[in-house]
């Protein structure tokens, strides 16, 4: 499964009932809803895949991990776009 | 940047003759403390001198100063163009950055070179797209697209005992966490003249120059309060989008700091420039202001209303940090 890591400096604060992210690498600010917000929290304590954040989000909130997959999964192409995260190699894959 | 070399001692450009300051002008310059920068101007060309009196009119006459952060120089075309069409030209370090205009039309040409020069260069502040006053110590920022009725607002307001910081530049320093003057005079277009004509008959209003690509402009010069206070900054105090639509009544409707993000943000000269500083200022103002959209037809109905939510915004501030 693709892994994802938070970009370098990004910053999130929250704006009203949105967020708003900066990435220093694209210099562009996105608006993002609490989904993509809450996985760029995830993210800050490491990498991590689709399952891996949904499982997070499922031990803070309480709810089934499985209701999170397809906000979390139709997530990473925006905060790939808006340079809030990366996608990591996979080093282990070579061998 | 730095502004504040205006001393106080200073005859204005009021006060002196026009031989002199056609003088200055054309020998060592004259140095123009706007608050956030000085800029050092000279000129040959001959209506130049009266046109800058007539809207700067309360600015001090200083000769020399030991810093400018613009040096610009309005010249007269030069070759047989002088001749046939006469044109002014805008420089800046030597460099020609624009179409010249007519001979007659100079101070157009001088203050669209200047704010164009100030929203690419004063990159220590953030830039918002906004006209901006002052009262009470705090700062009523008005930012807007063009045509959107910013600029009469901002020239009525500062005829009503708001203190003008800028009709253009909402200069936030973040170093500080506050607004500073960008002092300039008011550019008006077209109906937008006669509109603070009738409003305030008592205004400074400049020449008007026909015909230039927006229309006809002329400004209203700035008073003297706003002159000899133009280093004083401003804390933030609301945020206020302003719509002017005819006929419309008036309508004063708070807005989510979600909704105020991107019309101060993506609204700005140089918040990309600015990378994570703009971010962070832009984010502190919004949670710092009360924001409100205003859409308005008539001028006093505006004031009234923004008059009316200003001793909200008072409190809401004295009660936060400031």
């Amino acid at each position: 499964m693709e892994r994802y890591g938070r970009a370098d400096g990004v910053l999130v604060d929250s704006i009203g009932h949105l967020w708003a992210a900066f990435s220093p690498s694209s210099g562009e600010t996105t608006l993002l809803n609490d989904e993509s917000a809450a996985i760029l929290e995830v993210l800050e304590a490491g990498e991590s895949d689709t399952a891996g954040v949904c499982a997070a989000l499922a031990e803070d909130s309480g709810i089934d991990a499985q209701e999170f997959v397809e906000a979390v999964a139709g997530g990473w192409p925006r905060l790939l776009e808006a340079g809030l995260v990366n996608r990591q190699t996979d080093t282990t894959a070579a061998w | 940047m730095t502004g504040a070399v205006t001393p106080r001692d200073v005859p204005a450009l009021l006060e002196i003759g026009s031989e002199r300051l056609d003088r200055m002008l054309a020998t060592t310059g004259l140095w123009l403390d706007i608050g956030a920068a000085t800029i050092r101007v000279r000129s040959d060309s001959p209506a130049f001198g009266t046109q800058l009196r007539a809207v700067y009119g309360y600015f001090p006459a200083i000769e020399n100063a030991p810093w400018a952060d613009l040096h610009v120089r309005i010249r007269k075309s030069t070759g047989v163009r002088r001749w046939l069409k006469p044109q002014a030209t805008f420089h800046c370090d030597g460099l020609q950055t624009f179409d010249p205009f007519p001979a007659a039309s100079p101070l157009p040409l001088f203050e669209w070179g200047c704010n164009w020069l100030i929203g690419r260069r004063l990159n220590d502040r953030l830039l918002l797209h906004a006209g901006a006053v002052e009262r009470d110590g705090f700062a009523l920022v008005l930012p807007a697209m063009p045509g959107s009725g910013k600029s009469t607002l901002t020239a009525a307001l500062s005829q009503r005992g708001w203190r003008l910081l800028s009709d253009e530049f909402g200069a936030y320093d973040p170093s500080v966490g506050m607004f500073q003057a960008v002092l300039k005079p008011i550019a008006l277009k077209n109906e937008s003249i006669a509109a603070v004509r009738r409003f305030a008959p008592g205004a400074v209003i400049g020449p008007e120059f026909p015909k230039t690509r927006k229309g006809t402009v002329a400004h209203v010069a700035p008073n003297s309060d706003a002159v000899m206070r133009c280093s004083e900054y401003a804390r933030p105090g609301a945020i206020v989008l302003p719509r002017w639509e005819a006929g419309a009544s008036t309508r004063l409707e708070p807005l989510t700091e979600s909704s105020v993000f991107p019309a101060l943000a993506f609204n700005a000269f140089n918040y990309s420039l600015l990378g994570g500083d703009g971010f962070r200022s832009v984010v502190r103002l919004v949670r710092q202001c009360l924001s409100w959209q205003l859409v308005y037809g008539d001028l006093e109905e505006a004031l009234g209303a923004l008059e009316s939510i200003w001793p909200r915004v008072l409190e809401h501030r004295m009660a936060g940090p400031l």
